[in-house]
């Protein structure tokens, strides 16, 4: 196999534009009190934008070495000497008023050092977009994998069995689960006065008048489920609070400067104080995409004086991390004969969970794809984010187009079905080219979309397997 | 509770509480962090290592069950010199990501090629069913595993 470098380096030569300098004069030119530096004001004229020598060459990955040898150091490869191991425990209630933490027994067990409740927490909320999400739930649970109290001890072990001596005392309160009941007026509701937490209208033309003169109209409601990202390094930290007053904190997150403002307001200290080393991360995947346990083990080490790590288990990986919304998608779609789309009409229900966290970004880049890459004159797209008792749900590759993905090209499917027409002419009848604009009127270039369906389906075979 | 083996051919000891899994003893009581804890129930195959000739789940067997045995770890594959082929072919192939399942998945691969040189695509596959990768899809790290296979067949052959 050849080298990269060698690669680049024999067709570097090749790219270097053949024509004369775009520089004003090729003359150096000198004159007194004037700029001796002449420059073109045009964007540098580059091969690179259109071909380069990477594209077609097999690229080693830089990091590529260690791993193979096992030497990549992620978090739970670090330690340092009196380190405390901590763990969560989880509320028992999917929603319930806290009336009381007793971790008296707990602090008694020998190899504990510390323990923390939600009620300690300098300021117990944080979030990307609404800051709803408690560090550790005080005084409101709002799902299982909520944590309402943490432990410090010198293993992992005695941080467990210490977890089993906390007593909690819960009121029960009503919980919802399904986000359908969660919008109706009756329901529990989990923060303040509407379980709608954000919602989105996008509109073009006139979706009612057309779809009462489009010739066939198709009905259906898709739903997808809840997924969890499933990164094989669980979710990861390690904390110093050391004494300068200052923490530091090792972490899986994947945006560490969102992070550390997040972390600054629940330990509500300046940033200045607080130095975030993002590690190495096995696998995000969106799961590792703002503060998860980071306060907690601050708060435990500054209370130990000792470095904290704390690694999720598999089970709060699935119950205590974010996953991907699950979406309740009603379309409605009017087409004339030859299977032209003239009017969909989409209402996206987007699950929450218990909080907000990414479900802006969500509900944004679901609804705007929602109609799919086709040219639609009428589109009314219209998209709540509702809060249940369930599972918080966040950023995860795609954040919401696979979902729209499934409800849209089912229904085309379903439509190409009816009419008879070849399930990939519709598309091709429908789809976007060049310069089409998008349900929000963005114009949009660089559109390959025909072309790659056509190369596409003439690799598979799907003229040949029609036949 | 005392325990002896051998690990990637050198004798070690450790005094661990008798609950100790393997993978916790070479973790944290042999300083081979190599092996990672990616479940610790035995489902997603990232702290594979080879026990007497076997690739076990290291999360699920306990430390004194490892008494005596010959262990290796992904920290005996590479020697000073050079690496193992599986190592290199990895590498180039850009068979791993974010490298988390990497241990687990070579030391899967390995058992494979040292009890079976000539694996067809199927057994590949199957030798590594037991060691979950989310980043890759797979493709890259079979077709290594695939590569250094033939690669050895030349070898023996020429």
């Amino acid at each position: 196999m050849v080298t990269r470098t060698t690669d680049i380096q024999t067709e570097e030569d090749q790219l270097i534009p053949s024509q004369e300098s775009k520089a004003p004069s090729s003359q150096p030119l000198s004159v007194l009190g004037g700029n001796p530096v002449l420059y073109p004001l045009e964007l540098p004229q580059s091969d690179t934008r259109t071909s380069t020598p990477a594209v077609g060459q097999r690229a080693t990955r830089p990091d590529g070495r260690l791993h193979g040898l096992g030497q990549t150091q992620y978090i739970d490869d670090i330690s340092f000497p009196h380190m405390l191991h901590a763990k969560i425990l989880r509320s028992e209630y999917p929603h319930a008023r806290i009336v009381n933490i007793d971790t008296s027994e707990a602090e008694k067990m020998p190899g504990v050092i510390a323990t923390i409740t939600g009620a300690e927490v300098p300021e117990n909320t944080f979030g990307p977009t609404y800051q709803d999400q408690p560090v550790l739930a005080y005084p409101i649970a709002r799902h299982l994998g909520d944590g309402v109290a943490a432990v410090a001890a010198t293993t992992e072990q005695l941080a467990t069995e210490a977890l089993e001596k906390i007593k909690v005392e819960y009121e029960p309160l009503t919980p919802v689960f399904d986000p359908l009941e969660a919008i109706e007026d009756d329901s529990p509701k989990i923060h303040g006065e509407s379980n709608i937490y954000t919602s989105k209208i996008i509109k073009k033309g006139d979706v009612e008048k057309a779809l009462k003169d489009s010739p066939h109209v198709f009905h259906r409601q898709y739903k997808t489920q809840m997924v969890e990202h499933v990164p094989l390094e669980p979710q990861a930290t390690i904390a110093s609070w050391d004494g300068n007053g200052r923490v530091t904190i090792w972490s899986s997150l994947g945006r560490i400067t969102l992070g550390r403002e997040d972390i600054s307001r629940t330990l509500a200290i300046p940033q200045s104080r607080i130095r975030l080393i993002g590690t190495i991360v096995g696998g995000n995947f969106g799961g590792k995409n703002e503060i998860r346990n980071e306060p907690i083990v601050a708060l435990l080490s500054k209370k130990s004086r000792r470095p904290v790590k704390c690694v999720f288990t598999r089970d709060e990986e699935f119950t205590s991390s974010t996953i991907r919304h699950p979406f309740i998608m009603d379309y409605t779609t009017g087409v004339n004969d030859e299977g032209l789309i003239l009017a969909r009409k989409i209402r996206l229900v987007l699950d929450g969970g218990a909080y907000c966290s990414w479900t802006g970004t969500t509900i944004g880049k679901g609804s705007i794809l929602a109609p799919g890459p086709y040219n639609i004159e009428n589109v009314f797209v219209e998209a709540y984010a509702v809060y249940t008792n369930k599972t918080t749900t966040g950023a995860m590759r795609g954040f919401g187009a696979p979902q729209v993905c499934f409800a849209y090209e089912s229904q085309m499917d379903e439509i190409a079905h009816k009419l008879g027409i070849d399930p990939l002419e519709i598309r091709l009848k429908n789809g976007f080219s060049e310069n089409s604009l998008s349900p929000t009127s963005q114009t949009l270039q660089s559109v390959a979309l025909k072309e790659s369906l056509n190369q596409a389906s003439d690799r598979f075979g799907w003229k040949e397997w029609k036949a | 509770m005392l325990i002896e083996l051998r690990v990637n051919g050198e004798l070690r000891s450790a005094d661990v509480p008798p609950e100790t899994t393997l993978l916790k003893m070479l973790r944290e009581h042999l300083d081979l962090p190599g092996t990672k804890l990616g479940c610790d129930v035995g489902d997603c195959g990232t702290c594979t290592v080879i026990v007497d000739g076997v690739s076990v789940n290291s999360c699920l067997l306990l430390a004194g069950r490892a008494k005596g045995s010959e262990v290796t770890t992904i920290e005996g594959l590479a020697n000073s010199n050079t690496l193992h082929p599986l190592q290199q072919k990895f590498e180039e192939y850009g068979a791993l990501q974010c490298g988390f399942c990497g241990p687990g998945m070579l030391m899967s691969a390995k058992n494979l090629l040292d009890n079976n040189p000539t694996p067809t695509v199927y057994e590949v596959r199957d030798a590594l069913a037991g060691n979950l990768c989310r980043c890759t899809g797979y493709t890259k790290i079979i077709e290594a595993v695939v590569d250094v296979s033939r690669d050895m067949k030349a070898e023996s052959d020429a």
